[in-house]
């Protein structure tokens, strides 16, 4: 090693680690919002991203900005945004005013005890669901869903102005103010409040931003005094952050376990790095104004400042530019030195204070063609050439140490170098070879070489890649032969890819060709890459093929690495794949998040010892960090409305549709801040969509929906494979018209039947009423004739005939006449159904007449009726007259008088006076009750009957 | 900064000795009560309001002998109102102190809507309360009035369940005071 090589280490290794940065991106607010200056940013339980700025509230999608405006004329100047447990979401304004956004609306918060007249500056809650508020002016506010409470200086609270609020678990809140940091707590209805200020070890009073970590630890970013880590346990702060200027701190943010960023009022964004110690500065971004800082569910870290607006960039993915174009090996030593391999030598990365990078070329390894990289467990670097054989080097002595073909190994041209313990393995065009060493290595130590050939079982000796697993087993890439493994010194290779078969799968076994880069997961499962095949896992006795179909998007696979959570990393010229092995669920990142135009080198690749992975590409080197972090891999779909007839409707509450109200459109939205231009949606209304639609819109219309019940459903994939995504469903009915539904249809059938029903009953009633008047006509027909021929009446009637044959010839010619007058007119009227009144009286005379001739002047009938043309049943009032005989004495001291006349309205009368036989005739009572069933049926009037002591009476209506 | 602080310490203190110790008072300003239960509506009145405002601290005092409400639906109401519920004779005083919230000058005539932060003592419970008031200054004079609820429960004043259709749990209280300026 000569002096010069000596400078040249001293010059190099300043600083190296944190060079690289993330790519920033700017999202603006657009056209109509140009004069709004965001001011703060804020993620909600569903991870929507809000901003508030100097003109309103914005919902951001990633594309477009939905603007939500107060709807009185207060200030739209937005302060604070909230959305607590309850999912209430809160807005703090510049004016004071406090709003809940509901139903898209802002609408204010009213309560007894008023609001704020000062600026509200922040919101939270604590463990029991209280809800705390800040404000610049009045202190912290305290709602317990009862009532506000107030803590302020008269409390104890070091000051009025309250600068950020953060709640701690279990209840407690912190506040910074102008004189320090304050603990509030409210319990039992009592306020207590324990202050922190310089005195006890605060670099400076005043205190803009508080950040409590996972430890429970606060970052506490101050005025003047930087930033300073309070331990709330032992009441003491620390300050591990390297002394630098960062000029006032108005925010913290933090990804657990990687860095700590930091929004400067005059100094831009800094991050300072948990793991290594180091503080650095953003370097586009010096001159940010920040107020504030926010870490996304996706990884991205986003900026709000009054210069540079809203920007973000995917915390993952960092890059450190050069001007080499062509990296064929990376490698990031355990010294967090990085180092890349070109066709023109090796290079040393370095960066000064400012961040500013540079590649040396390191000189006494100029010019070697330098394809792989490998550091070992003595903190050597082993360069693998192409056609130059291997170099071994130690980057702190400078020694180099040169093995060729001349000094042990079988081919000069190495692809790849791997490593264990004391052992390490190199694939070579020439086959694979086991290099055994020592610590003595670089100085010339003893090395034992055990070569690996296609005579050992190797698929061919053109070897693209040696992988060591952590079973301590080699795996070798052939080019063509598949894959071979060297276990316990036997090589077995396997040139066809068997898939496990499944029934109902009949996935054909695969011919490997050449297979370019391997990589294990955290469940000891080999993963390799092909040619043009996608890529397959192993586990030992099958393949499990991965292509386009499993969402692989470039075949051109050029190297793949497991990161520090076990998720494979694939790079192609396309991006690169994010692979979780245990889901297969792919992400893709691109242009995005910086990564672009890459045209990357076969395994130009390592994974460092925290587990970063490290990507060579062309003109850049590109640092993976696996966040801690749990994120969200899958875009959030919400449906933010339904239209009908494009008129937006409250979907939330409303889900049935009259049958006029069939033309909907469902617009939905899948949040992925990532890449928002990527997502793709897929939805189907089920009850009319056989099957998925896939769509880039952000809307889906059904016009003319039939009535029935319906589930749109909607997903979005941010990588084409929809199997895991979650899905969004809206149920809805649209009714059928009136006419259609069941219950109208069901009373009108029932109507029908029922009309039917009642038609056919009322006929059937009619006919019987016809046959049962029928029946009694012929019934008083009968009853009439044996009346008359009754031997009692005849035996009478011949008893009078021959009284009156002695007495006077005359008259009894006269009763013979009468008595056959009566006969006649019995046969000629007694198949008439009615008769005229003036026939019965006609026939009742002759009755009559018959009577007076047998009890003298003890009968008397007296007919009084005018002569109207009216109608009467026949043998009505002859029946009537031969009752009154019938049942009553006729003597010459009690004498029978029946009257015939006009009764009340529409009736004729016969009355007669009641004298009751002693022995009481033998009655049916049939004539009567015939009479008035043959009165009814005839539908006319009642037939009525009155009894007194004295009389006796029958009304018989009249037939007009 | 901190000479700024120091320029404005003394500005102030100047300002109060010329002001001496003026501060508003009155002894009889009007406290009515209304409580709407779904059986019986109780309204009661006292002029017996006693208080002060400080206009330079900010801080105000009010003190009620509850004794003094009048005007119940019957006499045997307030007695039952003194004896079973407000416990008067162990409770003689309601009052109400503490600090207005906005820093407001009240020797500066005006009309301000201010909120009160103070300790409210019912039934001998403090509750720490916010009240918002509208307060009219005039030359000499403040007349403060406002309108808030007081929670019974709240304020240990226990009822069984069946006198709650005759007592709302929650009664509100209107106070309308006119404080004069004083020196003392």
């Amino acid at each position: 090693m000569n002096g010069l090589g000596k400078i040249w280490l001293l010059v190099f290794w300043v600083v190296a680690a944190n060079a690289q940065k993330p790519f920033f991106k700017i999202h603006e607010l657009g056209e109509p919002f140009q004069k709004a200056i965001p001011e703060i940013i804020y993620e909600d339980n569903n991870s929507a991203l809000w901003v508030g700025t100097t003109e309103g509230l914005f919902l951001y999608d990633g594309i477009e900005y939905r603007p939500y405006l107060k709807e009185d004329s207060t200030s739209n100047h937005v302060r604070s945004i909230f959305r607590d447990s309850k999912d209430r979401f809160w807005v703090g304004y510049e004016d004071g005013t406090i709003c809940h956004l509901a139903r898209h609306r802002l609408v204010r918060w009213s309560i007894e005890e008023g609001s704020p007249k000062v600026p509200v500056n922040g919101f939270t809650e604590d463990a029991k669901g209280n809800i705390w508020i800040s404000t610049y002016g009045e202190g912290v506010y305290f709602y317990d869903e009862k009532r506000l409470y107030n803590f302020n200086t008269d409390d104890g609270l070091l000051g009025d102005d309250i600068y950020v609020m953060q709640a701690a678990m279990p209840d407690q809140i912190w506040v910074g103010t102008d004189r320090g940091i304050s603990k509030c707590t409210f319990s039992n209805n009592r306020k207590s409040i324990e202050n922190y200020t310089s005195q006890n070890g605060l670099p400076d009073d005043i205190v803009k931003a508080i950040l409590i970590n996972k430890e429970g630890q606060l970052w506490v970013g101050t005025y003047d005094g930087g930033v300073a880590l309070f331990d709330p346990a032992k009441k003491t702060f620390s300050r591990p952050l390297p002394d630098r200027h960062l000029g006032i701190v108005n925010c913290l943010e933090i990804f657990e376990g990687t860095d700590l960023w930091i929004g400067t009022q005059d100094n831009g964004l800094w991050r300072y790095s948990l793991a290594q110690g180091d503080l650095s500065p953003l370097p586009s971004l010096e001159n940010a104004k920040v107020t504030d800082l926010l870490r996304d569910i996706e990884g991205n870290i986003w900026m709000v400042s009054s210069t540079h607006g809203i920007c973000s960039a995917n915390r993952q993915f960092e890059f450190i530019p050069t001007d080499i174009e062509n990296v064929q090996s990376v490698l990031a030593d355990s010294k967090n030195r990085l180092w890349i391999g070109t066709p023109n030598g090796l290079f040393a990365h370095s960066a000064d204070r400012s961040g500013a990078n540079s590649f040396q070329q390191y000189g006494p390894l100029a010019n070697l063609n330098t394809t792989s990289l490998y550091e070992d467990v003595f903190g050597n670097i082993w360069i693998g050439t192409f056609g130059d054989g291997l170099y071994i080097f130690q980057p702190n002595t400078g020694a180099v140490r040169h093995l060729h073909t001349s000094n042990g190994l079988e081919d000069g041209n190495i692809l790849s170098i791997d490593g264990i313990d004391d052992r390490v393995w190199i694939a070579t065009l020439g086959g694979a070879m086991e290099i055994t060493y020592d610590q003595q290595v670089i100085q010339n130590g003893d090395l034992g070489f055990r070569s690996i050939s296609r005579r050992d079982n190797l698929g061919t000796n053109f070897i693209y890649k040696v992988f060591i697993d952590s079973k301590g087993r080699a795996w070798f890439g052939t080019d063509g032969k598949g894959i071979s493994v060297l276990e316990n010194g036997v090589v077995k290779n396997y040139p066809v890819a068997k898939h496990e078969h499944q029934e109902g799968k009949s996935d054909e076994d695969y011919q490997l060709h050449a297979v370019y880069s391997i990589t294990e997961d955290k469940k000891g499962g080999i993963w390799l890459s092909t040619d043009n095949a996608g890529i397959f896992e192993f586990d030992g006795d099958h393949f499990t093929h991965l292509t386009v179909k499993e969402g692989i998007r470039d075949l051109e696979i050029t190297s793949l690495a497991t990161d520090a959570n076990g998720q494979i990393i694939i790079v192609h010229p396309t991006g690169l794949d994010v692979l979780t092995p245990s889901s297969k669920h792919l992400i893709y990142y691109d242009d995005e998040v910086g990564v672009h135009d890459l045209d990357p080198n076969l395994n130009a690749v390592c994974t460092d010892r925290f587990g970063n992975v490290w990507i060579g590409g062309k003109n850049k080197i590109i640092k993976y960090t696996a966040l801690k972090e749990d994120l969200e891999i899958h875009p959030r779909t919400f449906l933010n409305n339904v239209s009908v007839f494009l008129e937006p409707i409250d979907f939330e509450e409303t889900t049935v549709f009259s049958h006029q109200q069939n033309n909907l459109v469902f617009g939905y939205l899948g949040i992925w801040y990532t890449d928002p231009q990527i997502v793709k949606y897929r939805y189907q209304l089920t009850g009319y969509d056989l099957d998925w639609i896939e769509s880039k819109d952000r809307q889906a219309t059904y016009s003319n929906l039939p009535s029935g019940k319906y589930t749109f459903q909607v997903t979005s994939t941010e990588n084409d494979a929809w199997a895991d995504e979650p899905i969004v469903t809206y149920s809805f009915e649209v009714l059928p018209p009136i006419w259609m539904r069941w219950w109208l249809i069901a009373i009108v059938l029932g109507a029908i039947v029922g009309l039917f029903y009642l038609y056919q009953k009322n006929r059937d009633r009619r006919i019987q009423l016809v046959n049962l008047l029928e029946k009694d006509k012929v019934e008083s027909q009968l009853a009439a004739l044996k009346a008359q021929i009754n031997p009692h009446f005849l035996f009478n009637s011949f008893n009078t005939l021959v009284s009156v044959i002695e007495e006077s010839p005359q008259l009894a010619v006269e009763y013979v006449e009468n008595l056959s007058d009566f006969y006649r007119k019995i046969m000629q009227l007694r198949d008439k159904e009615i008769i005229s009144i003036q026939e019965e009286i006609e026939l009742v005379k002759n009755y009559a007449f018959l009577l007076e001739k047998r009890y003298g002047k003890n009968f008397k009938l007296h007919v009084n009726l005018n002569g109207q043309q009216t109608y009467i049943v026949p043998f009505t009032l002859q029946l009537l007259v031969e009752n009154a005989v019938k049942h009553n004495i006729i003597s010459k001291s009690k004498p029978l008088k029946v009257d015939i006349e006009m009764g009340e309205e529409g009736y004729i009368m016969v009355k007669n006076n009641i004298q009751p036989k002693l022995t009481k005739e033998k009655s049916t009572n049939f004539g009567l009750q015939s009479l008035s069933q043959r009165y009814k049926l005839l539908g006319n009037k009642k037939v009525k009957v009155e009894e007194s002591a004295t009389f006796f009476k029958v009304s018989i209506p009249i037939i007009e | 900064m901190k000479s700024y602080l120091t320029i404005y310490c003394l500005i102030i203190s100047c300002s109060l000795l010329a002001q001496g110790a003026a501060k508003y008072y009155t002894e009889n300003g009007t406290v009515a009560f209304s409580s709407e239960a779904s059986l019986e509506i109780i309204k009661a009145t006292s002029n017996k309001l006693v208080g002060t405002i400080d206009p330079v601290k900010n801080t105000f005092t009010f003190n009620l002998e509850i004794i003094s409400f009048d005007g119940f639906n019957s006499p045997m109401q307030k007695v039952h109102f003194n004896e079973n519920y407000m416990e008067t004779e162990r409770f003689q005083a309601a009052s109400f102190s503490g600090r207005i919230i906005e820093k407001v000058d009240l020797n500066k005539p005006g009309v301000y809507s201010l909120r009160a932060k103070g300790k409210l003592n019912v039934h001998g419970v403090k509750q720490e309360r916010i009240i918002k008031c509208t307060v009219k200054v005039e030359e000499g004079k403040i007349r403060a009035q406002t309108k808030f609820s007081i929670l019974l429960d709240e304020h240990g004043i226990q009822l069984p369940k069946i006198i709650k259709q005759k007592i709302a749990e929650e009664v509100i209280v209107q106070v309308d005071a006119e404080l004069e300026k004083q020196q003392m």
